[in-house]
């Protein structure tokens, strides 16, 4: 069942086209990923769909009706990569305003404890390295109520177990019944977190689905090649980098 | 609702708070209002006749012109140079972090957010009036003389010249790229408005009227203890059109050409606003002294001139003959004459080089088709002159009070221990503990 519909969203900057005719379904309570490379458009989707950046044409759908960039804010939350909101302020402070802002039902000290920020708990987020800025912005998305909850490259910084642990706190929420769309440049990431996933390429979507629809899509695009054609070209068993050159 | 407004309120306190620009007009404003305050008292102790020299006339010595304005004039100078900085970084700090693109999906308006910025400004600028307020405490103390309404009416100044330079300061910082473009941008404001000040200053027209309403010039009016309903409705409407433009231009989730025309539209209105407010003639004379004002008898018979008056001045911009004939004539007739044409006909500034010429110096009143010179810039005659004029029977002598004065030749006793010493030290305190506890 789905969750939000984007229909035909477009973008330019000056006369250069960053999002072209874009659509795609969100589904409730998966995990869909929007990848593709540097400069694809990622970010810039994100923040028109959550009506931070105006879009030059398309549309937002749910149940059935057009949301208006201000009736966004109601129905998702989106946060952005690489920003030091309140750099003065401490992390628990954060945490808590958005705790009381939503009246959350996840507590700011269960996130200090489930994101390993414990002891960061009165540090500046001036003074947080990069991924414990990544964190710290995670903990107040997963604070914030709405259907869905929009991350720009949420592992983006992360060593290794921090990553195990971001995603098995995504994969909780997920099972929580909330919907997520990550925007994700490394493939192998998102392929372990995603449920779907939606190719990006010079603003085009170029592709949707599961890695195996996506696989058959990539075979489709060549206008059908046979089993032998596909194992030929490698994508029998192709993993989602493949199946990306393939599509892009 | 409302908790959700005041926790967005507190959050703006906690970004003020945090803020060194903030600490640092605290810090400042100490010493500032100290010095002035302290050179203030010993001027009017001098001129009162402490150390045994003679008095000025005590009719001369009011604590409105003698330490109120000047020991108030220190936060002219702090909401001018230092206060635009902190309003500025409110914005930019946000802009530039990336909060901004949080703020906007908050379940607030970016009116309200901008609107509670403005509250958290308010409630740090009423801090920082402390000083002012402890030198009217030690004023009192020495004995000195306060009249309400004179005193309460330059504290309405103040707040209005702080509520424009907190507007002009938001609506640079949200429509500039950077902090330093903002403050740039706002400085730029503040000499323009000197230099309108100072090109206006002697000439009649539309550049007069401008020019009344540069925040300088609209402070100096409350600073005489004149309280002009045009000068707040003015100073007002450009304050809250300031923020109102900082509300549109921050929703950047509107594309540029929709923002665009919505500022326009506002600015439009804001023009509107701005034009019917200095049509206002209204005025109230706060002053103990009722120094903008005629005595009353006179006030009575001047306001049965109905007829448009028109007045030629002769007198260069920078002729001292001028500067009293408007405080002393101009600004009173102003108050009870709606029909009152100034023409200000002298070609040069100083009027050195009209020194030569025959009309320099002339006063022309015209009324009814009636025509007459006076080269007076003395009340008492101006005033006679106007009543032949109006064919108007003079007033009686009146038995109003004569304004006793206050004479104080106090000295401004443990003022530099609490201004140089004892309020930096509180306010590095304060920054200190505020430091501590956010951590």
């Amino acid at each position: 069942m789905n969750l939000l519909t984007v229909n035909g969203l477009s973008k330019k900057f000056g006369a250069r086209a960053v999002l072209q005719n874009v659509s795609f379904s969100v589904r409730r309570g998966e995990v869909l990923g929007l990848i593709g490379p540097n400069g694809a458009g990622k970010t810039t989707l994100f923040e028109c769909l959550a009506g931070v950046l105006p879009s030059d044409g398309g549309a937002l759908i749910s149940n059935k009706q057009v949301l208006a960039p201000a009736q966004r804010k109601n129905a998702l939350f989106y946060m952005p990569d690489g920003v030091t909101p309140w750099a003065e302020q401490s992390v628990i402070w954060a945490l808590e305003f958005f705790e009381r802002l939503y009246s959350a039902s996840v507590k700011a000290p269960d996130l200090l404890d489930a994101l390993k920020l414990e002891s960061l708990r009165h540090a500046r987020i001036g003074s947080l390295s990069k991924g414990e800025r990544k964190r710290l912005l995670l903990a107040l998305g997963l604070l914030t109520p709405q259907p869905l909850l929009m991350l720009d490259e949420p592992f983006d910084g992360l060593d290794l177990r921090q990553m195990r642990d971001v995603m098995a706190s995504l994969r909780s929420q997920a099972e929580r019944g909330r919907t997520l769309m990550l925007s994700i440049h490394q493939l192998v990431d998102a392929a372990r977190v995603c449920d779907r996933l939606i190719l990006l390429s010079d603003g085009r979507v170029v592709g949707e689905g599961t890695i195996d629809e996506l696989r058959a899509q990539a075979n489709l695009s060549d206008g059908g090649p046979s089993e032998a054609g596909l194992a030929e070209a490698g994508l029998a068993k192709a993993g989602l980098e493949e199946i990306f050159l393939a599509l892009t | 609702m409302l908790s959700l407004r005041l926790l967005l309120f507190s959050k703006e306190w906690r970004e003020l708070t945090v803020s060194r620009a903030y600490w640092l007009l605290l810090l400042a404003v100490g010493p500032l209002v100290g010095h002035s305050f302290i050179n203030a008292v010993n001027l009017y102790a001098e001129a009162s006749g402490v150390g045994g020299g003679p008095g000025a006339l005590p009719q001369g010595l009011t604590p409105l012109d003698g330490m109120l304005a000047p020991t108030f004039g220190a936060y002219d100078l702090a909401v001018t140079l230092l206060f635009p900085f902190v309003a500025i970084r409110l914005i930019a700090a946000e802009k530039e972090s990336g909060a901004a693109k949080l703020g906007l999906q908050l379940p607030f308006g970016v009116g309200e957010t901008v609107a509670a910025k403005l509250l958290a400004l308010a409630a740090g600028w009423l801090i920082a009036w402390l000083p002012g307020l402890i030198a009217v405490a030690m004023w009192r103390a020495y004995g000195g003389h306060l009249y309400a309404p004179e005193t309460l009416n330059l504290l309405l100044g103040h707040c209005l010249r702080m509520l424009l330079s907190a507007g002009v300061a938001i609506a640079a910082a949200a429509l500039a790229e950077s902090a330093a473009s903002a403050a740039i941008v706002t400085l730029g404001f503040t000499v323009g408005t000197w230099a309108l000040d100072f090109i206006a200053a002697g000439r009649g027209g539309w550049l007069a009227t401008l020019a009344a309403y540069t925040p300088t010039a609209a402070l100096r009016y409350f600073e005489q203890g004149l309280l002009r309903l045009s000068a707040v409705f003015v100073m007002s409407a450009m304050a809250l059109g300031g923020l109102a433009i900082a509300a549109i231009w921050l929703h950047t989730g509107r594309k540029i050409g929709a923002r665009l025309l919505r500022a326009a539209v506002l600015m439009g209105f804001i023009a509107v606003a701005v034009w019917l407010g200095s049509l206002s003639r209204a005025s109230w004379d706060a002053s103990e002294n009722r120094r903008n004002s005629f005595s009353r008898a006179d006030e009575a018979a001047l306001r049965r001139i109905y007829e448009p008056m028109r007045i030629t001045v002769n007198l260069a911009a920078e002729d001292p003959r001028l500067m009293d004939y408007e405080r002393g004539i101009l600004n009173k007739l102003r108050r009870i004459l709606p029909r009152l044409e100034v023409d200000y006909a002298a070609q040069s500034r100083t009027g050195l080089f009209e020194g030569a010429e025959e009309s320099y110096g002339e006063i022309w009143y015209e009324l009814g088709g009636r025509k007459v010179m006076n080269r007076s810039t003395t009340e008492p005659i101006v005033v006679e002159q106007l009543y032949q004029l109006a064919g108007i029977t003079a007033p009686a002598n009146s038995d109003e009070p004569v304004f006793p004065g206050y004479p104080l030749a106090a000295h401004p006793k443990g003022a530099s221990l609490i201004f140089y010493a004892l309020w930096p030290l509180s306010v590095i305190s304060a920054w200190g503990l505020a430091r501590h506890r956010r951590r």
